[in-house]
């Protein structure tokens, strides 16, 4: 994502890019350590489709998630939280005398509250100092949608709660709602926010207009190419407008904490969170409580998708425990999830192209609004990953421009979601490629062909937003060629079989894919590793294992290194308190970032191992190696097994030390990982009703570290982003209040009704990861719907440009 | 109110109220393997088995379960000894969160007791009563395919594991 900068917010278009940077900045050969590239036949644990660590608890159901530890505190009360049943308005009056009275109701808050802050707050959890403004409080005197926390009650059990909650009189000033961005972001709309009472306010943020922040750029000239294309019979302009609602993230595991003091004192927070770092950070922050007070443990998580990279309930949590002084359990409800959690943010684009008659792109252009809903987490960023995740599949076009408004209604809270923005981007710039090629009637794989990356482009669109400058990258890395190839035989293009009836047609229709490892620049991972006596490893880093299987991908990197099985390398859930830092799980970036501070990590402790095991074998270090759990002689071919030398390292003779191994790995870097998506679909053409027969997406994700886990990666992202295509998006009446709030009104696939699935992974090696590795989690969220909307258009000659794809709209359109 | 049922072999006693739901009270009990994803029998997640039925535990109130069996994911192996059905799961990668395993494993051997043999039609028409949010389903399919081979007779015809008792008390839940 292109990273706005640290500190007070700055503007990030003040800066145009003078020149072409220099080339050595960008060097295409990488410096890699000499074990970093392996053949598959050298590959010792990677590659391997090793057992997920905690395959065998979770099917016998002992996984323990953070409700599951519930009975480890017996004097443990149950939080409920009051939300505004009003869209847009001042809280006048809260009655909460009735609830305080009911037998085992123990503290009843409101924004009043001594133990409530009131200091402005960002849900995001992002790093220091968030890239998303101070917009909120833990609990809220003025509502700006129904949902927004009012009041909080802890009981003895959630029943008691529920019964409290309905007791509690609130009296409301009620203010007119606005509930789209194109009326809210003008100067007579109501508005949200007052610029007064937000802090740490985003670039181009205009709060009289509702917006929250605004951001352009521009590679080239595209007036200049607009100009040249009307001069000009051989150049076509194209321009088309996209539309993508609101997703839900479906999380399996509502978000739930539990708060408590421990034995010394210090604030422990058990909590379903991505990013429990950024989490005891800003609960330190807004309770005032020294960093060194505050533990955050993550268990078994049920899933996060983005939805968990946000201080959702914990400040809510944390505000009742520690006014009853008790353990406070709070979970959310599956209700308070679809209106009261976070989305994938609502956004409309305007494209428009310019493309030579024999298909060379001059110029791109997209203009995105999108709906911020009541508060700002995650509202610059995700907007910005619009277009800078999306236009580096063209890196070589002369003329970009990209121009963002994030923008207030009164509506649910848009955040971080698995894609963050790149979904919303592909539909509008891979389908727009999809009418291009209509335009000039040339084979849209062909056009794509032509004018998309390839290894050893230097990319400038990721940066766009500021003109280029600081986000340009090489890429070293690319396997879009093939990922093609392989994606249109599975699918069968050029090779379909048309329906006997004569009223249903067939096609294909695909897409291209990018996104990236980590945010360039503004990553931190860390591992430590430890060796016991009997030659296993302890394996602490910050990765957060949300679910894809982190953990397992972790204890292969190391025990690539380390030439010991996987299962030998027990890698302990992220613990503040115990893990080293990391900035959490998001932006694809565990893989690459956590993953190569493992590897140097391991290769620490291997040194120790070499440098003993030769000690043992009275032999020069430069003659050992390790291999198959022995530090090995390779003159002789004597050696000694790993266990020894742990046995020896600890209770020998000779100088006794803890092996063990730690760093850091932080990179300006993020390379992005390729995808082809393919959809194969059939229209009846006199209803507009479809079937899709069959989705494939080919990955080049680098190396993929366990090919059965990255197949999963990419399997239930296709599954998000079908869902994004035909069946997602949240509804509300006229007055802001939500009509979604259940798995099934939302329509969300399953076995009955999703089309098959089939994942390619195109191995590729990207110098600057481990192993070769870029990331796999969020590539294959992006392309189900454009690919989708294209093989409509070929399918029926009918364009659908706004999100679901319906019977309906194709209905309509086959009668216009 | 008093209630008495069997879960996972083992006869217990809770107090409940009539209309509580099931889910709650095995959950507040120590059984914890059932997990709660919505509590309208939308997504699956507290799947179990009831009197040799199929069931999702948060639909059932407790006055309708007084003396019935109730098997939980516990009532299958252990992570040392684990049932076809879960060893089917591992062995096709067919989990990540794992929020919805234990369910959807309930599901599999439901079908699998009625229907040793199925085909993915009949095994997409099955599991539709559940939801997964991570895996895009197809490994899940693979697996319940794979434990359908791995099924001895005797398990397939519904005979059961050894019962295994829970302890673990929980008083908040």
């Amino acid at each position: 994502m292109s990273k706005p900068q640290s500190g007070e917010q700055e503007s990030q278009l003040d800066e145009s890019s003078e020149s072409e940077p220099e080339t050595e900045e960008h060097p295409f050969h990488w410096p890699e350590s000499a074990d970093n590239r392996k053949s598959l036949t050298d590959r010792f644990a990677i590659s391997e489709s090793a057992e997920k660590d905690d395959a065998r608890k979770i099917v016998t159901g002992d996984a323990k998630y953070t409700s599951d530890y519930a009975s480890n505190f017996p004097n443990l009360l149950e939080g409920k939280v009051l939300r505004s049943e009003i869209a847009h308005g001042y809280v006048t009056n809260i009655d909460t005398s009735r609830a305080e009275q009911m037998d085992g109701v123990h503290t009843v808050l409101t924004p009043w509250s001594e133990s409530v802050p009131e200091k402005p707050y960002t849900s995001a959890g992002q790093s220091y100092m968030e890239p998303s403004p101070y917009d909120m409080r833990v609990l809220r005197k003025k509502v700006r949608y129904v949902g927004d926390p009012i009041a909080a009650v802890a009981a003895t059990d959630g029943r008691t709660a529920i019964q409290a909650m309905r007791e509690i009189d609130v009296e409301y000033e009620q203010l007119d709602p606005v509930l789209d961005p194109e009326t809210a972001r003008s100067t007579a709309a109501p508005q949200v926010h007052d610029s007064e009472t937000v802090e740490n306010k985003l670039p181009g943020h205009d709060y009289e207009r509702n917006v929250e922040a605004h951001a352009e750029g521009e590679i080239g000239d595209v007036s200049a190419a607009y100009e040249e294309a009307e001069a000009r019979e051989d150049w076509t302009v194209v321009e088309s407008d996209w539309e993508m609602p609101y997703q839900s993230h479906l999380v399996p595991e509502p978000h739930t904490t539990i708060s408590r003091r421990d034995e010394d004192d210090r604030l422990h927070v058990i909590t379903s969170t991505q990013v429990p770092y950024h989490t005891r950070r800003q609960l330190a922050h807004l309770f005032d409580v020294p960093i060194r007070d505050i533990r955050v443990s993550k268990p078994r998580i049920g899933a996060g998708f983005g939805a968990k990279q946000s201080l959702l309930i914990e400040p809510i949590a944390v505000a009742l425990s520690e006014a009853v002084g008790r353990p406070v359990k709070l979970q959310t409800t599956r209700r308070e999830q679809f209106f009261a959690g976070r989305f994938r943010r609502p956004m409309s684009i305007s494209m428009k192209s310019v493309v030579t008659d024999d298909g060379a792109l001059k110029a791109l252009d997209m203009e995105t609004l999108s709906n911020s809903g009541a508060y700002g987490p995650h509202g610059l960023t995700v907007t910005g990953c619009a277009g800078t995740k999306p236009l580096p599949l063209y890196p070589n076009t002369p003329n970009m421009r990209f121009e963002m408004d994030a923008v207030h209604t009164n509506l649910p809270v848009p955040g971080a979601m698995r894609g963050y923005g790149a979904p919303q981007g592909h539909f509008a710039v891979e389908g727009h490629i999809g009418e291009v090629a209509d335009a000039i009637d040339m084979d849209p794989i062909e056009l794509r062909r032509k004018n998309m990356v390839e290894n050893g482009d230097l990319d400038e669109a990721s940066g766009i937003t500021s003109g280029g400058e600081g986000h340009v990258r090489r890429i070293r890395s690319c396997g879009l060629e093939d990922c093609i190839d392989r994606g249109k035989d599975a699918i069968g293009w050029g090779d379909l079989k048309q329906p006997d009836a004569e009223h249903e047609h067939r096609a294909v229709g695909m897409a291209l894919s990018a996104q990236g490892s980590g945010v360039a620049g503004d990553e931190l991972g860390a591992a430590h590793i430890k060796m016991n006596e009997d030659g296993s490893f302890i394996l602490q880093t910050g990765a957060v294992d949300t679910g894809p299987g982190a953990d397992t991908a972790m204890s292969q990197i190391a025990s690539e290194v380390l030439k010991v099985d996987p299962a030998d390398i027990v890698v302990q859930p992220s613990d503040t308190d115990i893990s080293p830092f990391d900035y959490g799980a998001y932006a694809s970036s565990t893989t690459y970032v956590t993953g190569h501070a493992v590897k140097k990590a391991a290769a620490d402790a291997a040194d120790s191992i070499r440098r003993i095991g030769a000690r043992m074998l009275e032999i020069p270090e430069a003659r050992v190696e390790l291999d198959g759990g022995s530090v090995v002689d390779t003159e002789s071919a004597n050696s000694v097994s790993i266990e020894a030398v742990g046995y020896e390292s600890i209770y020998g003779e000779a100088n006794r030390e803890q092996i063990m191994g730690q760093a850091s790995h932080s990179t300006d870097q993020s390379p992005p990982p390729y995808g082809a998506q393919f959809a194969d679909v059939t229209v009846d053409d006199s209803t507009g009703e479809f079937t899709v027969n069959k989705l494939v997406f080919a990955v080049d994700c680098g190396t993929a570290i366990n090919p059965k886990l990255a197949e999963g990666q990419v399997e239930g992202a296709m599954h998000m982003s079908y869902e994004y295509a035909v069946s997602g998006g949240l509804e509300f009446d006229e007055q802001g209040r939500p009509l979604t709030t259940d798995f099934r009104e939302y329509g969300m696939p399953t076995t009955a009704d999703q089309p098959p699935l089939e994942s390619i992974l195109v191995e590729t090696h990207e110098p600057t990861g481990p192993f070769g590795a870029k990331s796999v989690g969020e590539v294959p969220t992006n392309a189900v719907p454009p690919a989708l909307s294209n093989a409509i258009d070929r399918a029926v000659d009918v364009r659908i440009r706004d999100l679901p794809i319906t019977a309906e709209k194709i209905a309509a359109k086959l009668n216009e | 109110m008093e209630f008495t049922l069997q879960v996972n072999g083992a006869q217990i006693s809770v107090t409940a109220e009539a209309e509580e739901p099931l889910l709650d009270v095995l959950r507040r009990n120590g059984y914890t393997g059932p997990k709660r994803g919505c509590r309208s029998g939308s997504c699956g997640f507290c799947t179990v088995s009831i009197d040799g039925e199929v069931e999702k535990a948060c639909l059932r109130p407790m006055e309708t379960v007084a003396g019935s069996e109730v098997e939980t994911i516990s009532a299958l192996g252990t992570q040392s000894d684990l049932h076809p059905v879960q060893e089917a799961f591992v062995d096709n990668s067919a989990l990540q969160c794992g929020f919805c395993i234990p369910g959807m494993i309930m599901r599999t051997k439901g079908l699998l007791e009625s229907n040793p043999d199925p085909d993915r039609e009949e095994i997409r028409e099955e599991l539709s009563e559940n939801l997964c949010r991570c895996t895009g389903y197809e490994k899940i399919i693979d697996a319940v395919e794979d434990a359908a081979a791995r099924m001895p007779a005797e398990v397939a015809d519904g005979g059961l594991p050894e019962p295994t008792t829970e302890t673990e008390p929980i008083s908040n839940e």
